[in-house]
């Protein structure tokens, strides 16, 4: 390798600043700046666009700079990308995927004047460092009703449900999905595909051919992606439940419902917080999980598709109404595994911290999960 | 479940057997092509890119086989004019696709199209049995079957084919019937590139309607891998697409009927069975083209 | 090598039969560098960056950053001995592209035997065994495809490329299945290693040690092709097998014990990331490493040294990609095209313009 080729092009480089004499556009003294950390595409119509959206609605508050990084690893490369963003003067960081968590962490430790926030994570050491919490919303509850929704609508009694990884927030997904077509069809069962990946439009495709072979005429999906899944079943004649992501546009006559992230009132609230300093004993320096009896989940219901009737929209309003009330869940028992076994027992309801630990699929879901 | 399985197999691995035709053409020409994993992606985007804004799938398709058959050209000029070393030549082709796919079509990640879908032979798709598994596939399926036919006619039968082959065997007989080797390798591997192109574009418009980075996942150095241990025979390299379309296929399949396979096996399995078929045709060590074997060593 | 032209006797006949190609005419190296970066440069300012941006990216991300460098060092841990691992086969005339999968393999012996040993053992012990362990699964690896060369003349350019995928799936099922982290929300991940089993930090500096490791490693690879008669026979082996045969060298076990040791200096770069960088396995914590380390070693001819230089500066601009982000506003892929631009020139125009048999 020509060292002296390298020394000329770094000498040039070095030449050129010098004369220009520039400098990086620095933020005001009263504006805070955020960083914005995404895993995968932030235009995938899904996840990550979701966040990208909040993140620009975030950009737009006053006194708000946000500096955005997609396609960031889930490696050490995401604790370069946060120091990056610290460099450039970042105090508030949102690391939004799920594999950050513990790089997150360790930078929270590291850092201790720099607002570290994890979406989608669950902090399960003993005490969670000041300037650290993790945020999300309880998926499951809003994929529940899309579940009722599923189990209306399917004919064959058949619906399926297309999965990337078994992690926590999938189980969840699949388990509440599946309870919420069995309370209102008791013959329904749920089969499962995995794809292995958060976005592989031909694992997805095939995954849907599959089902539908078996019979599934309605599809829910916990991927990252979901245009594929959605024409997919379009295509099959069969309806689908969006997740993530208002995609009622691309399925069309397909649409049941779905629900999709609005981040922006959470973020918007940390940074406010941040700013004022008293992030530190907030509701954010813990796991936060938004949800609808709360009144402050950010994940919101999308409207109903063509096909869905009015009994079952108002049937869906009504539980929706009814969960917001606090007075039912979705995960309340008794609640069985497949193998029979109790998940959860009668009369009790699943925390936050039992639905994260979830480790079996509900009985009706056919399909297994791998044992680690 | 058979049936459904062998018409997915066909299926998915035309995804395979695409550019696995045109990279049979590019490796008898003595050019190992491993940036095909780079045309395919180029072709994946620019079907899609295309089919969007023009409104037409079948725009998309012409456009990537376009596309695909300019990014290997690029790749030929680096091997066969810039004498590159071709593994590196066609890894740095391939990331650099990655790169510029995943740039260029990041505006396009949540746009969909409507694919082309598949189409009923009318009469041959009822033939018992077969009928729904050959003849209710894909238009891009069909044109595999006659690709198959038309390649392996003009490889063995035509003096276009004869050249083909000489050049990977004896370049310089090929230079003194008075013909250029150079740019018969030239013109082998663009038209791998196309038929790469064109296999993208069969995943992304033809299957399932849209753009995602990477989508090709792989494929493309399945597609070369397959050619391997094809012996560098069309029926072979036929045999090899579906066997792995197959394999891709019954895993989806097993789970959707409950089954408890390991994912992880089961998505493995693929590359060990090629891989063994690999060693295996490798140890008869006869048919591999003279300057493809030279081609193989580094630098 | 084996080339079109050396086939005959005298290459002007050659050139009187085949015409040479249009633009067949030495490149300079350095030309082809520029033109690499100046295409790399319209690229970025047709997707909306700018001028401004990328020297701001430059001097402020890069060579203004006090942090930078210490990032390059430690991406470099494993780029540095996945490319070398690359030169070692290549002087005997074999391809390795299996460096994600050595890497992957080390990777997952180092995280297994580390949180086996992590607590019965303490400091110096269980970092030499762990790390040992990754270099010999790393080893196994490699060989497994030196064999399948060596007795079954499987090419090693397309075994070693599907030994990829299937260490990827390996790791994946003991990531999702028996080593999956009880306390870990359902993440794919290892539990992590104790802190006995992390290797120290360089004092005073946020850099692991193991870079210290890597460097000694490096000059014993360089010291081992270029001064000693194992790197002698090696060369002669893999320039010219007939050659070698006929002075009594086994090209089978030298092949075995090139690839062997390719392997396992990947394994060992695979088996300091997890110890003295990320401390707890993942499905991510080497991808595409292992490409951009051969493609290191590729531009500089699979020397040592040069390679290992390169290795680095290719982790710089891995590692420049957040700048470029945050502050010029490329994409996040952005770094992928400009190595694969750079190293497009550097193969259409390399540094030495004969291609040497």
């Amino acid at each position: 390798m020509s060292k002296v080729g390298l020394s000329l092009t770094v000498a040039a480089v070095a030449g050129v600043t010098v004369l220009t004499g520039c400098s990086a556009t620095a933020g005001g003294d009263d504006e805070i700046t955020v960083g914005v950390i995404m895993v995968g595409s932030e235009n995938d119509a899904g996840y990550n666009q979701a966040v990208s959206d909040a993140a620009t609605a975030l950009d737009a508050q006053e006194g708000v700079n946000v500096i955005k990084a997609d396609q960031v690893a889930e490696n050490n490369s995401v604790t370069d990308t946060m120091q990056s963003m610290v460099d450039q003067g970042a105090e508030v960081i949102f690391a939004t995927s799920y594999g950050y968590h513990q790089y997150a962490v360790d930078f929270a430790k590291s850092h201790p004047d720099v607002v570290v926030m994890h979406q989608s994570g669950f902090y399960e050491g003993d005490s969670i460092p000041d300037n650290f919490g993790t945020y999300w919303s309880a998926g499951y509850e809003l994929v529940s009703l899309g579940g009722i929704a599923a189990g209306e609508a399917t004919e064959s009694d058949k619906i399926g449900f297309i999965y990337a990884f078994p992690v926590a927030q999938t189980i969840a997904n699949i388990n509440a999905f599946h309870l919420g077509a069995a309370s209102v069809n008791p013959n329904v069962t749920t089969s499962l595909v995995n794809t292995s990946d958060w976005c592989d439009p031909v694992k997805q495709k095939q995954a849907v051919a599959s089902l539908t072979s078996q019979g599934v005429d309605v599809f829910s999906q916990h991927q990252d992606c979901q245009s594929t899944v959605i024409q997919a079943a379009k295509d099959a004649d069969a309806k689908v439940v969006g997740y993530h992501y208002d995609a009622a546009d691309i399925a069309g006559d397909a649409w049941l419902t779905g629900s999709s992230w609005n981040w922006a009132p959470v973020m918007i609230d940390i940074v406010e917080l941040a700013q004022k300093d008293e992030f530190t004993g907030s509701e954010y320096n813990d796991n936060w999980l938004g949800m609808l009896s709360d009144g402050n989940s950010s994940l919101t219901l999308a409207d109903f598709g063509p096909s869905v009737d009015d009994a079952t929209k108002s049937m869906i309003e009504e539980h929706k109404a009814s969960i917001e009330a606090g007075e039912e869940s979705i995960f309340t028992g008794p609640i069985k595994c497949q193998d029979g076994s109790l998940l959860v027992a009668e009369g009790e309801t699943a925390t936050y911290a039992d639905i994260n630990g979830f480790d079996c699929l509900v009985e009706g879901v056919v399909g297994t999960l791998p044992k680690s | 479940m058979i049936t459904i399985i062998l018409a997915g197999a066909i299926a998915t691995g035309t995804a395979i057997l695409l550019p696995a035709l045109g990279e049979l053409i590019t490796e008898r020409a003595g050019i190992t092509n491993l940036g095909t994993e780079g045309a395919m992606l180029g072709g994946a985007l620019a079907g899609v890119m295309l089919g969007i804004k023009t409104g037409s799938p079948w725009l998309g398709i012409l456009g990537a086989i376009v596309i695909g058959a300019l990014v290997s050209a690029l790749f030929a000029w680096s091997v066969v004019i810039r004498r590159a070393n071709q593994l590196a030549a066609g890894l740095i082709i391939w990331f650099l696709m990655l790169g510029l796919t995943s740039v260029i079509g990041r505006s396009y990640n949540g746009q969909v199209l409507d694919p082309i879908g598949t189409l009923a032979i009318p009469l041959l798709s009822e033939i018992p049995v077969l009928g729904p598994i050959l003849f209710d596939q894909s238009p891009l399926v069909y044109l595999g079957y006659i690709l198959i036919g038309v390649i392996g006619w003009v490889l063995a039968r035509t003096r276009v084919g004869l050249k083909v082959r000489a050049t990977g065997e004896r370049p310089l007989v090929v230079a003194a019937a008075g013909s250029q080797p150079h740019r018969i390798q030239l013109l082998a591997t663009v038209i791998g590139g196309g038929l790469a192109g064109l296999g993208g574009a069969y995943l992304s418009v033809g299957t399932v309607g849209n753009w995602s980075t990477d989508m090709t996942n792989g494929y493309g150095f399945v597609a070369v891998a397959v050619v391997m241990f094809s012996a560098w025979r069309v029926s072979w390299v036929t045999v090899g697409s579906v066997l792995f379309g197959a394999a891709i296929v019954t895993a989806s399949q097993l789970q959707a009927h409950g089954f408890a396979i390991n994912q992880y096996l089961l998505d493995a399995l693929p590359y060990v069975l090629t891989l063994v078929i690999l060693v295996v045709i490798s140890a008869r060590r006869t048919s591999q083209p003279e300057a493809l074997r030279a081609a193989l060593a580094p630098n | 090598m084996i080339t079109l032209e050396n086939r005959l006797p005298a290459a002007h006949r050659f050139k009187s039969i085949l015409p040479a190609g249009k633009f067949a005419g030495a490149i300079p190296p350095l030309v082809a560098l520029v033109a690499a970066l100046a295409i790399f440069v319209v690229l970025a300012l047709v997707q909306g960056s700018t001028i401004d941006g990328l020297i701001n990216a430059l001097t402020k991300g890069v060579f203004g950053n006090p942090n930078y460098l210490q990032q390059v060092l430690t991406k470099a841990i494993p780029l540095v001995l996945a490319a070398v691992a690359v030169t070692i086969p290549a002087r005997a005339g074999l391809v390795n592209v299996g460096g994600e999968g050595q890497l992957i393999m080390g990777g997952i012996v180092a995280t297994g035997v580390g949180l086996a040993l992590g607590s019965s053992l303490t400091g110096p012990l269980v970092w030499v065994v762990s790390a040992a362990g990754g270099a010999l699964a790393g080893a196994l690896w490699g060989g497994i495809c030196a064999a399948l060369r060596v007795w079954f003349n499987a090419p090693e350019g397309v075994t070693t490329l599907l030994m990829n995928f299937i260490a990827l799936d390996i790791m994946l099922f003991l990531l999702y299945q028996p080593w999956k982290d009880p306390n870990g929300s359902g993440q794919p991940q290892s539990r992590p290693l104790e802190d006995s089993a992390i290797l120290p930090m360089i004092p005073g500096t946020r850099i692991s040690t193991a870079l210290l490791v890597v460097i000694v490693v490096v000059f014993a690879a360089w010291w081992l092709m270029n001064k000693t008669s194992w790197g002698f026979k090696l060369t002669v082996a893999g320039g010219n097998s007939e050659v070698a045969t006929r002075s009594g060298l086994s090209t089978v076990r030298l092949s075995l014990e090139s690839m062997l040791l390719g392997g396992a200096l990947a394994g060992l770069g695979g088996a300091l990331n997890l110890l003295g960088v990320e401390g707890q396995l993942r499905p991510d914590v080497t991808a595409t490493f292992g490409f951009v380390a051969f493609l290191a070693a590729f531009v500089c001819r699979n020397k040592v040294l040069p390679t290992a230089i390169v290795a680095t500066v290719f982790a710089a601009i891995l590692v420049a990609s957040n700048p470029l982000q945050l502050r010029a506003g490329l994409d996040g892929s952005a770094t992928y095209v400009l190595l694969g631009l750079l190293c497009l020139g550097l193969a259409v125009a390399p540094f030495t313009a004969r291609r040497s048999s």
